[in-house]
């Protein structure tokens, strides 16, 4: 009973076990699958960007052993925790361009099993220096979020691209969270087995490593790259042009929404790894909870992204099919906006439970604003999908190194004060948001362009007219019109598409 | 207000922020009854491990007679010389003996006797490298601290010896994770081989 009614939904699925559209993207996330090629890559990724994670901030729990062991100074602490967010500014980029070139597969396989040896080699810090160098180089894993939605972009159609991203990112956030349980955990028992703690400390990182191993040689032989294939072979069949470096890195530069969102990315994800590193501290500092009451509050900030991001990907997808693009936009805005006033609150709380649950609340809203972010950016280029995530997701980190730097280092704020104009930081750069347009569906202001630019029209402008000819656009083409969904339930007809091709080459 | 409602409020006053200090137990009100030397010359580097410290208190009989009939336990602990709680918060000293991080690893515990006691401690192999100094606490009944002793002057610049720790690092993991990491690049080239073949090989 189950073989038949499995076997005639791939027939009407064109032989794929989700439904799909015509790219061949699943247009339903069902998330109790494994199928090959769309479940399974929905899965690998967010299992494999949880290693990294898990990776990048196991550190933090075990600091007062590590502390004590490399002697390390407040300020060193500090350091090393800025320099574990600033290495995946570049490798994001570096990974964005990767996927475009290579494909989300080998690009996020490649960076973790160039990223582990950091892991392991964790357990030979024994200077200030080289701890600092060990959290830098394991940073670099955080690159993988690039390769997640690179991956769901490529694999989910447009009606449920938001969830997939922000299901895929959010589980995969909630290694941030885990870590500060798991890390604890598996050194007591290898101290218990026997260990000192010097040691044990450095056995320890060996989980998050093989873990991340694993997961890599996972992705690499068990992931697929597109619905209907792998770059190489696809490449090599000519279903698929190998793309230029040159031209799909000037393409995504050229993009000024890809500026502008990166900008607001980094006040909600980058706010969101700075709280990470800080709230333990403040609630230990300014309430006088003991150090395991202020890690399981620290962990519960993280461990919100199980839903919170996901929900944020959700209600992108849900605006989306009533308002189109402008529906995603404005939730955006103002989902965040009020994430920024819910962290002015939170530093000029004084009690202890208020604080709590205040916190609790805007980690819901800057979780789902990330969440929602990337319910816009998979619309934003079609050519330079990977370099315009990877740039957006590295302004995410760049947001953390800065706010680390301005608000929470040294003493020239209390850390109150840090949350309460971070608050206000986040309202101010989202503001620029009112100047994102996409001339075939708005911007927060305006509707639509009169001038009837269409989907197809957006999309081809990342083309120029011999590639155009040489046929390469194809897949720009499939994407321009499976994206229609973006004008959301319009009365009005569909304006009429400009004939051919635009006269300048470069953005509309 | 005439003269007895002032004293009468002052007493009042003064009672409740002596009874505070009790409840709090701070440093400043502990007596510094108890005479404490440590073994380790000043300056001295040991090694975690492997060397020793002789600790050696007993009560300062300058004090007068029966100020110690309170005194029921001794707790001899390791405590950070102010050069190594420099940019450190969790070594802060703190006046509240609660809030204290000064001394944070415990030597002995013996019960409180006004004759020379001597106690030789092997220093223990998870004591971080620093410099310290040797302090004593007295508890009473209650098990609050009443009294100290310290093998440094008030000011805790003399006889202040370093202990070197161990790494914890040993030729076994190291070789592990040089291995592991080698493995996971060599891998890596592998399997660029095989996509490389994969692309070749014709469908």
């Amino acid at each position: 009973m189950e073989n038949s009614q499995t076997e005639s939904n791939r027939e009407n699925n064109g032989g794929f076990s989700s439904p799909v559209d015509s790219e061949h993207k699943a247009t339903k996330l069902r998330i109790q699958s494994v199928a090959a090629p769309h479940m399974r890559a929905f899965h690998l990724s967010w299992i494999s960007f949880f290693a990294c994670f898990v990776s990048t901030f196991a550190a933090p729990p075990l600091i007062p052993l590590i502390r004590d062991n490399l002697d390390l100074t407040s300020t060193d602490i500090g350091n090393a925790g800025v320099a574990a967010v600033s290495g995946a500014v570049f490798a994001r980029i570096v990974m964005g361009t990767l996927c475009d070139l290579f494909g989300p597969r080998v690009a996020s396989a490649a960076l973790m099993l160039l990223t582990t040896p950091a892991v392991y080699c964790s357990a030979l810090a024994n200077s200030p220096a080289s701890f600092l160098l060990v959290r830098f180089f394991t940073g670099f894993s955080l690159s993988t979020f690039v390769s997640t939605q690179y991956w769901m972009s490529s694999m989910f159609s447009a009606p449920v691209v938001g969830t997939a991203n922000g299901v895929a990112a959010g589980w995969g956030n909630l290694g941030g969270g885990a870590t500060q349980l798991i890390m604890p955990y598996v050194f007591t028992l290898i101290h218990h087995i026997g260990a000192t703690k010097f040691t044990a400390w450095r056995i320890a990182f060996f989980v998050p490593a093989v873990f991340q191993t694993l997961s890599a040689y996972s992705v690499f032989f068990l992931g697929q790259d597109l619905p209907d294939g792998d770059f190489a072979k696809l490449q090599k069949s000519g279903d698929k042009h190998k793309d230029k470096f040159s031209q799909v890195f000037y393409q995504a530069i050229t993009n000024y929404r890809g500026w502008i969102l990166a900008l607001t990315y980094g006040y909600c994800f980058g706010v969101e790894l700075t709280v990470d590193n800080i709230i333990a501290q403040y609630f230990y500092d300014r309430f006088h909870v003991n150090l395991h009451t202020a890690g399981i509050i620290a962990a519960s900030f993280g461990l919100a992204n199980l839903f919170s991001r996901p929900l944020g990907g959700y209600v992108s997808d849900v605006m989306a099919t009533r308002y189109g693009m402008r529906g995603r936009l404005w939730t955006l805005f103002l989902v965040q906006i009020l994430g920024g006033c819910l962290c002015v609150l939170l530093g000029r709380l004084g009690s202890l439970s208020t604080s709590v649950t205040v916190m609790l609340v805007f980690s819901v809203f800057v979780q789902a604003s990330c969440g929602l972010t990337y319910g816009v950016v998979p619309f934003v280029s079609r050519r330079s999908l990977g370099v315009i995530s990877g740039l957006i997701g590295g302004g995410g980190n760049v947001g953390a190194v800065l706010t680390q730097v301005v608000f929470f280092r040294g003493s020239r704020f209390k850390t109150e004060t840090g949350i309460t104009l971070m608050g206000v930081t986040i309202i101010c750069c989202t503001l620029p948001m009112m100047f994102i347009y996409f001339p075939q569906w708005g911007g927060l202001f305006w509707g639509p362009s009169s001038k009837g630019i269409t989907e197809e029209n957006y999309y081809m402008s990342e083309w120029s007219k011999e590639e155009q000819e040489q046929g390469f656009h194809k897949a720009s083409l499939k994407f321009a019109n499976n994206s229609k969904g973006e004008r959301g339930k319009r009365v009005a007809s569909a304006p009429t598409p400009l004939e051919g091709t635009p006269e300048s080459y470069g953005h509309v | 207000m005439g003269l007895p409602t002032i004293l009468f409020l002052a007493v009042i006053s003064l009672s409740f922020l002596a009874l505070n200090c009790y409840a709090n137990g701070t440093f400043s009100a502990l007596q510094n009854s108890l005479l404490v030397t440590s073994s380790p010359k000043a300056g001295q580097v040991l090694k975690a491990g492997e060397k020793n410290i002789t600790v050696t208190w007993s009560f300062n009989k300058t004090f007068p007679a029966g100020t110690d009939s309170a005194y029921k336990t001794v707790k001899v602990k390791l405590c950070y010389a102010p050069i190594s709680q420099e940019n450190r918060p969790w070594r802060k000293t703190k006046d509240e003996l609660n809030k204290d991080r000064t001394c944070q690893h415990k030597i002995v515990s013996r019960p409180y006797s006004p004759s020379t006691n001597t106690f030789t401690w092997t220093i223990e192999r998870d004591i971080p490298s620093a410099t310290y100094f040797v302090r004593a606490y007295v508890f009473d009944t209650k098990d609050k601290e009443v009294a100290y002793g310290q093998a440094t002057d008030a000011a805790k610049k003399t006889n202040l010896f370093e202990v070197e720790a161990i790494t914890g690092r040993h030729a076994s993991l190291d070789i592990a994770s040089v291995c592991f990491s080698v493995f996971a690049v060599v891998s890596l080239a592998g399997f660029f081989y095989l996509e490389k073949r994969k692309g070749k090989t014709s469908k």
